[in-house]
């Protein structure tokens, strides 16, 4: 059973088509990256997963079901555009939302202690939200996305403002739900993040999806066409035929080859070339420039 | 539905415990209490004391009838005057109203009439307290009666009791309606006049209080994680309905005032004080009724577009250009309210009591003024029902689409699109 699955999906706001036609099937227990550029149509199609959007054509399924006002509860969601009631105190304002997702107030209020207490939140538990800090807003926020422990979760840019403990907090509860059996879909643009928690990515750019599958599976198919080398000495052997592209750093540089291109030729012309080499080393590209592209190639 | 009542509950507590709530319901009924109160205390106070007169007659033989006069004139069962002095034909006029300002500057005397030898010349109040009205109807009758006995002897009749043969009837209007007559004292337009604006105030206040309840999710992006729980329509109801909450707190509170200030008003006229004033004002129960159907009614028509107004707009500015789309039709009908006020049987009353938007405050005006048929009432609740199923039904569009709209401010035409989207 698929956790979700986006059958032909199409939104059009006026002339303007949001998402089109974009198929997607997520398997349960898997961390999904769901990448793409401003405007490519991410939250369109998140919105449209939470049944706050009705598509034009195609058809959602959450959990094999589909989409309507009770699959929502099966859904956490921690929206892009964040904000809870300024006034509220913070652990009533978690009761009313994890009610809300269909949790009886005792249950909420026990739960709501125990995530406050992982958050190191305790002590504000009786503050109101404007007195929070931001990072703290977003910690909150986060618990009102997971409280209900939905079997599929959204995070629309889930460690924006947060300082690296928090961050790695969120990250551990992210793995620790993806162990317990739920899924958990991550929409960020952070592509180290994607590259060391996903399993699987959907690229999505001008309303379709350009690419998807497993990550491992999508790298490994680019080959190991990027070189690292880390040198001293003149870099005029870069102008080599068989490089396609050069990102340099600054203790070397990344050689993107051509296509076919032998990656032996290269290094024996840096060797005759003169330079003192301390690493040669042969790598698959990074989703960073899968992503570049992807996304500029169209 | 249990995450409609999540809403109302939440809606109701938040509003209920704001600083504006608190002020507005317990501190408005304090003050009204307090002022009455105070009133009360002034007329009561004021009676207390007679004013302290002197009369100058110049041309004589006056003088007697007007003191005897004043003296017999009372104000809630106590003498309104006493007279201290006659001074008939004083050898030196000057000297003697010398003399009087005088006792009026020390405290000893409140005033002093001056009538003239010649009755064709005015007759003069010399008085500190010159913006005292109340005294001027009851000394120029005095006079009145006193120069009108000096005539009729100069005539050879002789008069025992002119105030008894000058005195014409009172007119006094009696109010004609179904249960029985009653006597009018202007109460009627006064009630009329307060229903207007307590009905005008409250739609407005509580339209305006779902406006921003909507925009405050909005502006602190709270919106976004409601509706991944709730339907757009959950919510637009549990608000609608959660303020509706709050006025029934407030007017329960405000009701239960106006009855302890009524049975305080009986209770201070059983003993003959001065709360007597208060006894007047009596409010139908009917009307009261009436004027509640109607508020709730008129509340749920102009919230809904309040909501809308406010899920279309992105910030308190934008909200404030935009909220005139609500407003208009409430404040129309207070340029139009006097129409009813004048003849509310008129067949111009009768239709504009009949438009929905209207009706709320003018068909409680025309109850209040004389019992319209039962069928108009019963003809502009139907129409009233029906036109916020309408309204409710755009303003849900509107709301759906405007809650996840940033941005520009919405012009009219747009929000027209808007209720086309499915």
């Amino acid at each position: 059973m698929d956790a979700l699955s986006l059958e032909n999906v199409t939104k059009t706001y006026d002339s303007i088509t949001a998402v089109n036609a974009v198929n997607l099937r997520v398997r349960q227990g898997a961390v999904l990256g769901l990448l793409g550029p401003n405007g490519a149509g991410k939250t369109t199609t998140i919105r449209m997963v939470m049944n706050i959007l009705v598509p034009d054509e195609g058809s959602i399924r959450v959990l094999d079901k589909p989409v309507s006002d009770e699959s929502r509860n099966s859904i956490g969601y921690l929206p892009e555009e964040r904000g809870l009631y300024p006034r509220m105190k913070v652990r009533a304002l978690i009761i009313f939302l994890a009610a809300l997702h269909g949790l009886t107030e005792q249950e909420a209020d026990k739960r709501a202690r125990e995530w406050l207490a992982r958050f190191d939140l305790s002590d504000w538990s009786e503050k109101k939200i404007v007195d929070l800090s931001k990072g703290m807003q977003q910690k909150v926020q986060f618990i009102t996305a997971v409280i209900h422990k939905p079997p599929l979760v959204i995070l629309d840019e889930p460690f924006s403002g947060l300082d690296p403990v928090n961050a790695a907090t969120i990250k551990d509860v992210m793995l620790e739900m993806r162990d317990q059996g739920s899924t958990v879909i991550l929409s960020t643009h952070r592509m180290e993040q994607v590259e060391k928690m996903c399993d699987s990515i959907c690229l999505i750019n001008h309303g379709q999806n350009v690419l998807d599958g497993d990550l491992r599976a999508i790298k490994h198919s680019y080959g190991k066409n990027t070189a690292h080398i880390e040198f001293t000495g003149s870099d005029a052997f870069l102008n080599h035929p068989s490089i396609a592209a050069i990102n340099r750093f600054g203790s070397g540089v990344e050689a993107k080859l051509k296509p076919g291109a032998d990656p032996q030729e290269l290094l024996r012309a840096a060797v005759q070339s003169g330079v003192e080499i301390s690493r040669f080393e042969l790598l698959e590209p990074s989703l960073n420039d899968i992503f570049i592209e992807k996304t500029t190639h169209a | 539905m249990h995450k409609l009542w999540l809403i109302i509950k939440r809606e109701y507590i938040t509003r209920v415990k704001t600083k504006g709530f608190v002020i507005g319901t317990l501190i408005v009924p304090l003050v009204g209490i307090g002022f009455t109160l105070f009133i009360v205390y002034l007329v009561g106070h004021q009676s207390s004391k007679a004013m302290r007169i002197s009369i100058v007659d110049n041309g004589g033989g006056i003088a007697p009838v007007v003191a005897s006069d004043l003296q017999f004139r009372q104000s809630n069962g106590k003498p309104q005057f006493t007279v201290e002095q006659l001074i008939e034909r004083p050898t030196d006029a000057n000297a003697v109203q010398k003399d009087l300002r005088a006792k009026i500057n020390a405290g000893t005397l409140d005033g002093y009439l001056v009538i003239p030898a010649d009755l064709s010349q005015s007759v003069e109040l010399h008085t500190k307290n010159s913006g005292n009205f109340s005294l001027l109807g009851p000394v120029s009758s005095a006079v009145n009666e006193g120069v009108v006995e000096a005539r009729l002897n100069a005539r050879g009749v002789h008069v025992e009791n002119v105030r008894d043969l000058v005195k014409g009837p009172d007119l006094q209007v009696i109010k004609v309606t179904k249960e029985g007559e009653s006597v009018e004292k202007g109460q009627t337009i006064g009630i009329a006049i307060a229903l207007v604006i307590l009905l005008y105030m409250s739609l407005l206040m509580y339209g305006i209080i779902t406006m921003r309840s909507v925009l405050e999710e909005k502006t602190t992006r709270t919106m976004e994680v409601l509706i991944s729980a709730v339907t757009p329509s959950q919510l637009l109801a549990g608000k609608i309905l959660g303020v509706a909450g709050v006025a029934v707190t407030q007017f329960l509170i405000w009701g239960a005032t106006i009855v302890l200030l009524g049975s305080y008003g009986v209770a201070m006229a059983a003993m003959g004080g001065a709360g007597s004033l208060l006894s007047g004002i009596h409010v139908p129960a009917s009307l009261m009724i009436c004027a509640v159907i109607y508020f709730f009614c008129g509340y749920f028509l102009y919230a809904s577009m309040f909501a809308a107004v406010g899920a279309a707009c992105s910030s308190e500015q934008d909200a404030q250009q935009l909220q005139w789309i609500a407003m208009a039709p409430l404040v129309f009908t207070m340029l139009i309210y006097s129409v009813v006020l004048n003849d509310s049987s008129s067949r111009l009353s009768v239709i504009l009591s009949e438009v929905p938007f209207f009706g709320p405050v003018l068909m409680p005006l025309r109850v209040s003024l004389q019992t319209p048929p039962l069928w108009q009432i019963a003809l502009s609740i139907a129409i009233l029902l029906l036109s916020i199923a309408i309204v409710i039904f755009g303003s849900a569009k509107i709301y759906r689409v405007g809650i996840l709209m940033y941005g520009k401010r919405p012009t009219l035409p747009e929000l027209v699109r808007w209720l086309r989207y499915s």
